[in-house]
């Protein structure tokens, strides 16, 4: 039975019902912009006309997800004026039923004079054979004339006639692959989705926005034009990502494939092994092979699937050429008395306690020393004419100094010919859902680089 | 010419807009532009991943200082203008690192080789490929002295790209434009130099092309037959802000009109562009600037008043007249305020009259474009259930609240037929998700790009001057007499009778 609860002037509208019927719904929500309007009459002449650029759906499976749909779409009406539709699906439940709630909360607009944002958030608690007819539910409420977009918190049901339904009526559909509850199943899912979806169709994957800074990263590397052969001479590329777990290798498979479907390279063969390590092997311009690994290292202060270091290798034009990226660096620490002499360091020593000198000195003896143990047999061989005995492992003195935010850290380091490594540090904002959201809405969801990488990486995926 | 085949992998970021790496050199780099502007804007660039590896800043400017004196100079200015605030001190740390500095007098030919060396150095460290941005934060007299040393230095020509970057004012008059112009020009190919007008790169003035080119609905009306008249407002409640120097030699009619108030003029009479591109603009631009008809002698006490300030009240506070402020002559007959009514001719625009108003110490700050459209052959509900009707206007606001608004009649909901104007607000900042760049982010990044759309062309600079030069030889005869109007109002009695001349009156911004 339907129920308006009108709170005072001064606070927010807010209206209930249980058990109604979608069309209560649009009642209350018509009566409730007429009321709503009066509240926010202006000084002057007329109300304000209502100003709304999009509907959200945000289909959530849970009370969890429920609470973040809400939190996350009342962030964004802050710049955004909306309709906000959150569906608590349950379609579980055999009791048929549809409880709602509509609330406008008076969302200050940030830097718009003394502009409130308009805002309306209806909540549908669907039980039943409805909650599997989203786009028949929902239909009657969107806002015409505006983007509709549905915002799915957990996993879709890909393949299924629910999702097909509800991406009738959207024209985008927004999901985060990184909180996908099967992961590399649900990938493929999303991908199939991608391919035989409507046209007019939009798809946007918060966990491809994640990737923006190192998509950013990679290209401004090859963007002088004196810089452009170096794409046809990449030879090998190294991902380090975090956790254990084919799901887990999903952001690192859509990385390659943005760079394998941007410049052309079929996949020829790959194979997965353990500790998480990834072999394939890319064709480039039919006849050069790239090399692909990935391998799993462990780091504090990433989530699990995060990548944290991507290095890229080759040669153009009898040039060199390295570009290794990382996320929270690890920075060195000048010698203290208990770890013992550094030798190197007193090689390099350039002073300075934090000094990107000596960073990058420690990293070149580490990486020379840890070629010269991977080569130690050929070597010892050479040296001692004594297979058998082979050098124990170097000890590295560095130690780990991270400052409590330095996962937001990108490092880059580039290395051209002989010259000296060039040394670049970038900082990564910190995002939540709704400024992800935001990004992705906000440059459209129509994104056909992320469809092809999403595919490319998918056909990656399924060869392991 | 070899034409290189784009990224492929910039392909969906930032649309495009990937710059190559750089070596920066703000000539100047110890004053007020370069504090207020330049740096807080290449440390937000930094800050959103915008400056590739390798991209640096080498200061030079007379003072003797250290690298590590200019950054800790650059820290305290970043740290006060930076439109981000807090400062990122990860990102400010990183951004530090890639800033240098090189003491030059723009008179020694000696400092200029050393920056040469300090230049190649960093080249060959960076990896920057020769690409170099020489940006003149230093008044337009110097423009001549450094262009000269740097070719004499030998340091306009190389591998990579050299462009040079000058600040408004363009010259004084349409001579001294012609010789600014013909000075750089003798060193630096106009393809690259970029000349700003910090104006053009403000979100709301780029969107006038996007509002009248975007969209078909607003193009067939956009001419003589639908549109009665065009009104350019540029109202500051701002005095001259310790410019007095400069100011008293300028006036608002160079400072404003000449520049701002034309640019915006220009795009809203503008014929579409075949594409956004760089010259397919700027051709449109002055195409249209070609066509305002140029005050004759006669005209120009008629269509043209200046004004001056005298003490007032501005948002409630006591303020000076411009003859009390610092570094103005006594008796000072320079204007603070200008109205002008100018015509465009041709087929768009016969007859539609374009008033400009700009001016200081005026009640608010506000920067709007007022499309006024005719009124409807007939009445056809009578005049009594219309007369509080306006006819149908279209205002696309600059600043402070950037947007657009849409007047049109409606019935008032009561027995009978009354109409009222109603108005239809779309407000930039309640409508995207993304927060607008400082307009000096988006132009510095342009420059890197290599894309001069919102940089002012040679002829565009000249065009402009010869519309100004004329009124500035009648005002210098007293023709009409300088008005004076109190601090606080919307500019003297003459800028309301220009218009009720023509049975028109100003709207309020």
């Amino acid at each position: 039975m339907a129920q308006a609860v009108n709170a005072p002037a001064s606070g927010p509208l807010q209206w209930k019902g249980e058990g109604v019927t979608i069309a209560q719904v649009l009642d209350a929500l018509t009566d409730f912009r007429r009321e709503y309007a009066q509240m926010q009459l202006p000084d002057d002449d007329h109300p304000r006309p209502r100003n709304t650029v999009m509907t959200l759906i945000a289909v959530a499976a849970t009370e969890a997800e429920e609470k973040r749909a809400i939190s996350e779409s009342t962030a964004i009406a802050v710049h955004h004026p909306s309709l906000a539709i959150v569906v608590r699906d349950q379609a579980d439940v055999k009791e048929g039923r549809i409880d709602a709630s509509i609330t406008a909360p008076l969302v200050p607009a940030d830097g718009v004079g003394d502009f409130p944002s308009h805002y309306e958030l209806v909540t549908l608690h669907v039980r039943g054979g409805a909650a599997s007819h989203l786009g028949a539910l929902v239909d009657p409420l969107l806002v015409s004339g505006v983007p509709t977009y549905i915002w799915w918190l957990g996993t879709p049901p890909f393949g299924s006639h629910e999702l097909r339904d509800a991406l009738q009526v959207a024209d985008a559909l927004v999901v985060d692959s990184a909180r996908f509850a099967r992961p590399y199943h649900s990938f493929v899912g999303l991908s199939d989705t991608i391919a035989h979806a409507h046209k007019r169709l939009g798809m946007a994957d918060l966990h491809w926005a994640r990737l923006d800074p190192w998509r950013e990263t990679i290209a401004q590397f090859f963007a002088p034009i004196v810089r452009r052969s170096f794409l046809s001479g990449i030879n090998e590329i190294g991902i380090d990502y975090t956790g254990q777990g084919r799901g887990n290798r999903i952001p690192s498979s859509v990385l390659i494939g943005w760079i394998a479907s941007a410049l052309g390279w079929k996949l020829q063969r790959a194979s997965g092994g353990a500790g998480g390590v990834v072999s394939a092997q890319y064709e480039a311009e039919k006849w050069r092979v790239v090399d692909v690994a990935f391998r799993s290292v462990a780091k504090p202060g990433l989530v699990e699937g995060e990548i944290s270091t991507v290095r890229i290798l080759g040669v153009a034009s009898g040039t060199s050429f390295k570009l290794e990226i990382s996320r929270a660096p690890e920075r060195p620490r000048r010698a203290s008395p208990d770890i013992g002499p550094l030798q190197f360091q007193h090689l390099h020593a350039t002073g300075g306690e934090d000094d990107a000198g000596m960073e990058l000195a420690q990293r070149k003896a580490a990486q020379h020393r840890e070629m010269a143990f991977q080569n130690r047999e050929q070597l010892h061989h050479v040296a001692t004419g004594d297979p058998e005995s082979v050098p124990q492992r170097p000890t590295v003195f560095v130690r780990e100094r991270r400052s409590p935010d330095n996962s937001m850290v990108l490092l880059t380091l580039i290395d051209i010919g002989a010259a000296d490594t060039l040394r670049h540090v970038q900082r990564i904002e910190s995002t939540t859902d709704a400024s992800l959201l935001v990004e992705v809405l906000a440059l459209g969801a129509r994104d056909g680089v992320y469809t092809r990488s999403l595919a490319a990486g998918a056909d990656l995926m399924r060869a392991l | 010419m070899s034409v290189v085949a784009p990224n492929p992998l910039a392909e969906g970021l930032h649309d495009y807009r990937v710059a190559e790496p750089a070596l920066m050199v703000i000539f100047g780099a110890t004053g007020d532009l370069s504090g207020r502007k330049l740096l807080p804007a290449l440390y937000n660039l930094a800050k959103q991943r915008l400056l590739p590896a390798g991209f640096a800043v080498v200061g030079a400017a007379i003072d003797d200082l250290s690298d590590d004196a200019f950054r800790k100079r650059a820290t305290d200015k970043i740290t006060t203008f930076s439109r981000t605030q807090p400062v990122d001190q990860q990102v400010l740390q990183s951004f530090l690192e890639a800033l240098f500095y090189v003491k030059v007098d723009f008179g020694k030919l000696d400092d200029f080789r050393t920056l040469g060396r300090k230049l190649a150095e960093l080249d060959t460290s960076r990896h920057v490929g020769g690409n170099r941005v020489f940006y003149c934060a230093t008044p337009p007299p110097t423009y001549e002295t450094i262009t000269e040393q740097l070719r004499a230095a030998g340091l306009n020509a190389g591998d990579g790209y050299h462009r040079v970057v000058v600040e408004k004012p363009f010259g004084t008059d349409l001579k001294s434009a012609r010789e600014l112009n013909k000075i750089v020009q003798r060193v630096f190919h106009e393809n690259s130099v970029y000349r700003i007008d910090h104006y053009l790169g403000k979100e709301t003035v780029q969107n006038i092309m996007a509002f009248r080119f975007a969209n078909t609905i607003f193009e067939p009306v956009w001419n003589c037959h639908f549109i009665d008249s065009v009104q350019i407002t540029a109202a500051e409640e701002l005095g001259i802000e310790n410019r007095g120097a400069y100011y008293d030699k300028a006036g608002t009619l160079r400072d404003i009109v000449q520049n701002h108030a034309l640019q915006l003029l220009s795009l809203t009479a503008m014929e579409p562009p075949v594409e956004f591109e760089a010259e397919a603009v700027r051709d449109e631009k002055v195409k249209v600037l070609k066509a305002v008809r140029p005050l004759a002698d006669e005209e120009i006490a008629k269509a043209t008043v200046r004004g001056q300030y005298t003490s007032g009240y501005v948002l409630g506070e006591h303020v000076h007249s411009y003859r009390e402020e610092p570094d103005v002559t006594q008796g000072s007959l320079t204007e603070t305020f200008v109205a002008l009514r100018l015509f465009v001719d041709n087929w768009r625009w016969a007859g539609v009259p374009f008033y400009i108003r700009a001016g200081k110490r005026m009640p608010k700050r506000a920067t709007e474009i007022r499309i006024q459209f005719n009124r409807p052959p007939h009445l056809t509900f009578g005049r009594t259930a219309a007369q509080e009707l306006d006819p149908n206007a279209i205002t696309l606001r600059i600043q402070p609240e950037e947007g657009i608004s849409l007047k049109f009649g409606a019935k008032v909901p009561a027995a009978g037929i009354r109409l009222r104007s109603v108005a239809m607000d779309f407000l930039y900042a309640s409508s995207f998700l993304v927060e607008a760049p400082e307009a000096y982010e988006r132009l510095l990044l342009d420059c890197m790009i290599g894309d001069p759309t919102l940089f002012t062309r040679a002829d565009e600079v000249e065009t402009a001057w010869t519309l100004i030069d004329p009124i500035e030889a009648a005002w210098r005869d007293g023709r009409p007499p300088l008005q004076m109007y109190a601090a606080g109002t919307w500019g003297p009695q003459g800028a309301a009778k220009l218009l009720e001349a023509d049975g028109r009156e100003w709207h309020r911004p």
